[in-house]
C-alpha cells in the first residue's frame, strides 16, 4: 500500500477557547459552526485539497474550567488535479475530485486553569471521524479505450491535541492562541488501475505530512447569551472558521 | 381524492355550523357539571356572526368587537349547541374507553421508562415542528409580531436547540414565547362562530370551525409527509403518547368533579376555546393601542 503525506487533511471544526462558555454552576451550550480548511497532498506530485464543513455542537461544562462536547456535521471535499494524468495517452474528463456533504462526528474535551483574572492556560483533545466515504468518479480514454473509475476516500479520522493561552479583555472578550499536534489518516482506493493516474486499486494510505500547527481565535460575547467564536489555524496552509454558540 | 372528500365534508360542517343557532336543549337543563353548567346561559348569536361568509380583515375588528360585546353581555360561562348529542356521547364514551384502556396504560409505561426531562424535550421537538401552523395562523390574523416571534423561535430552537429538543427561545434572555394560535382562532378572528359541538373519534371535542385546524394540522405537519404511511402513524402516535404521559391525571380530575362528565367536557372545551379567542382579541387590541399615531380602538 502506498502512503501519501497530507498536510492538515482532517481536523473538523474550530477548537474554541480553552475556557468553557457554559455557566459556572454547570450547564449546556450549543453552537452552529462553519469551517473552511485547506491543505497539501504530496506524493510524486503535489495536490491541494479544500474542505467546507458545517456542524452543530452540544457541549456541557462547568466551574468555568472544563467542558466536553460532541458535534455532528456535514463536509465536502475537493482535491485539485487528483485525476490529472501524467501520461499523455490517458485523457480524463475532469481533473478534480469533488464530493459533497458527507456526515462526520466529533468528540472533544477541554480543561482550563485560570492563572489570574486575565490570563489562563488550557488543554484540549479532539477526535473527528467521517462516517461516510468520499467518492468521486472519473471517466476518460486510455490510448483511445474508454474507461470509468471511482476514487473512494474512506475511514477518514484524526485526533488533535493542543495547549492554549487565553487572555480575557474588557467586555469579556477572550483571545486565545497556542500550538497543537495532530494525526490524521484516510485510505484512498481507485476502482481500476488507469495508466497515468497516481491512485490505483492497491490502495493508498493518506497520512498527515506536517504533524503540528498553530491556532488563534477570539470569543466575543454577543447579546442574550450568544457568543461569536472566530478562529484561524495554520499548518502549511491557512484554515478559518467561525461558530455562534448559545449558553443555556 | 381522499383528502378532497375530507376537506369537502369539513367545509360542509363549517358552513352548516356557522348557520346554526345554538339553543339550550332538554338534556342541558337536566344534566350539568358541578362547575359550569349551572351558570351557563343560552348563547344567541346574531345572524351577522353566523353568516357563512368570513369577515374581511378590514372588518375584523368590528366583528371581533361585536363578538366581544356579546361575550361581555353574557358575562359568565357560555354553552355550545349540541344537535349531535347522541353521536357525541357515543364518541365521548369511545374516546373515554380508548384513553383508559389503551392510551393511559401505554403512556404510563412509557413514562416509567423515559425520564421526564427527555419527554419534555420530545414534546418540545414536536412543538417546534408545529411552527408552520402557528406561523401561518399569525400571518392570516395579520399578527406580524406573532409571526416574527414564531420565525425567531423556530430559527433559534432549530439551530441552537438541537433541532427543537431544547427551547432556548423561551428563556429569560430571549423571551420569545410560543404563539398560542391555530386555524380555528384565525377563523374566529374573522368573525366565524364556533358552530355546534362535535366529538370526533380519537381526535376528541371540536366544532366545525375548529375542525378546520385539524385539516390544517394534517397538511402542514411535516410528519404527515413521511413515507411509508406507517412511519407517519408511528410518529404521530409517539407524539400523542408522549404528551399524554406528561398530563396523566388531568382528565381524571375533570371526570371526578363532574356529575355528567360529558357535559363537563363540553363546557370545559367551549370555555377553553372562548378564553383563547378573548385572549387573542385582547392581545390584538393591546398591540393596536400601543401603536403611535393611530386612533385608539374601541376596546374593553
Amino acid at each position: 500500500m502506498l502512503i501519501f503525506a497530507v498536510a492538515g487533511i482532517s481536523t473538523a471544526g474550530i477548537f474554541g477557547p480553552p475556557q468553557t462558555v457554559s455557566r459556572e454552576a454547570g450547564g449546556l451550550n450549543t453552537a452552529i459552526g462553519y469551517w473552511h480548511q485547506q491543505g497539501n497532498l504530496t506524493s510524486v506530485s503535489e495536490y491541494t485539497f479544500r474542505r467546507n464543513e458545517i456542524y452543530s455542537q452540544v457541549s456541557y461544562g462547568g466551574h468555568n474550567i472544563w467542558e466536553v462536547y460532541g458535534r455532528i456535521g456535514v463536509s465536502d471535499l475537493k482535491i485539485s488535479d487528483a485525476f490529472r494524468s501524467v501520461n499523455s495517452a490517458t485523457v480524463t474528463s475532469g481533473s478534480d475530485f469533488t464530493e459533497n456533504w458527507k456526515l462526520f462526528g466529533t468528540l472533544g474535551a477541554k480543561g482550563f486553569l485560570p492563572v489570574n483574572e486575565i490570563f489562563g492556560l488550557g488543554a484540549f483533545l479532539q477526535v473527528n471521524y467521517y462516517f461516510n466515504n468520499f467518492t468521486g468518479d472519473v471517466t476518460g480514454t486510455d490510448a483511445g479505450v474508454p474507461f470509468a473509475a471511482d476514487l473512494k476516500i474512506q475511514n477518514m479520522w484524526d485526533v488533535n491535541f493542543g495547549i492554549g493561552m487565553q487572555f480575557t479583555l474588557p467586555h469579556k472578550i477572550k483571545l486565545y492562541t497556542g500550538p497543537y499536534i495532530y494525526y490524521a489518516e484516510a485510505k484512498a482506493n481507485l476502482s481500476a488501475n488507469i495508466p497515468g493516474l497516481e491512485f490505483g486499486t492497491g490502495g493508498v494510505l493518506l497520512k498527515n505530512k506536517a504533524f503540528a500547527g498553530g491556532f488563534i481565535g477570539a470569543d466575543i460575547p454577543l447579546a442574550k447569551g450568544f457568543h461569536l467564536n472566530i478562529e484561524g489555524r495554520y499548518s502549511e496552509r491557512l484554515s478559518l472558521g467561525a461558530a455562534v454558540s448559545y449558553t443555556y | 381524492m381522499k383528502s378532497f372528500v375530507c376537506l369537502a365534508v369539513l367545509f360542509i360542517f363549517l358552513v352548516a355550523g356557522c348557520a346554526h343557532s345554538p339553543a339550550r336543549t332538554d338534556s342541558e337543563t337536566q344534566s350539568g357539571s358541578a362547575s359550569s353548567t349551572s351558570k351557563a346561559k343560552t348563547t344567541t348569536e346574531t345572524s351577522a356572526d353566523l353568516s357563512g361568509t368570513p369577515a374581511s380583515p378590514g372588518n375584523k375588528s368590528a366583528n371581533t368587537d361585536e363578538y366581544d360585546d356579546e361575550m361581555e353581555e353574557e358575562g359568565e360561562a357560555t354553552t355550545i349547541a349540541d344537535p349531535l348529542e347522541p353521536f357525541n356521547r357515543a364518541m365521548y364514551h369511545f374516546n373515554d374507553k380508548l384513553y383508559f384502556w389503551m392510551l393511559k396504560p401505554v403512556a404510563k409505561g412509557y413514562g416509567e421508562v423515559v425520564p421526564e426531562k427527555a419527554r419534555i424535550s420530545i414534546k418540545s421537538f414536536f412543538s417546534n415542528l408545529g411552527f408552520p401552523i402557528r406561523f401561518l395562523s399569525c400571518l392570516l390574523q395579520a399578527d406580524f409580531t406573532g409571526a416574527a416571534t414564531e420565525a425567531g423561535r423556530f430559527s433559534v430552537n432549530t439551530l441552537w436547540g438541537i433541532g427543537g429538543l431544547m427551547d432556548p427561545a423561551a428563556g429569560k434572555e430571549l423571551d420569545l414565547q410560543k404563539q398560542d394560535t391555530d386555524f380555528g382562532l384565525t377563523l374566529a378572528s374573522y368573525g366565524v362562530g364556533h358552530g355546534f359541538y362535535i366529538v370526533w373519534p380519537v381526535l376528541g371535542p371540536s366544532s366545525p370551525r375548529d375542525s378546520v385546524d385539524i385539516a390544517g394540522v394534517y397538511f402542514l405537519d411535516p410528519a404527515s409527509y413521511i413515507t411509508p404511511w406507517y412511519y407517519d402513524a408511528v410518529t404521530k402516535s409517539m407524539k400523542i403518547v408522549n404528551n399524554t404521559s406528561l398530563s396523566i391525571g388531568e382528565y381524571e380530575a375533570l371526570q371526578k368533579a363532574a356529575i355528567d362528565p360529558y357535559v363537563a367536557m363540553r363546557d370545559a372545551y367551549i370555555q377553553y376555546r372562548l378564553n383563547k379567542v378573548k385572549g387573542k382579541s385582547g392581545k390584538t387590541e393591546k398591540v393596536k393601542l400601543q401603536q403611535p399615531g393611530k386612533k385608539e380602538e374601541k376596546g374593553k
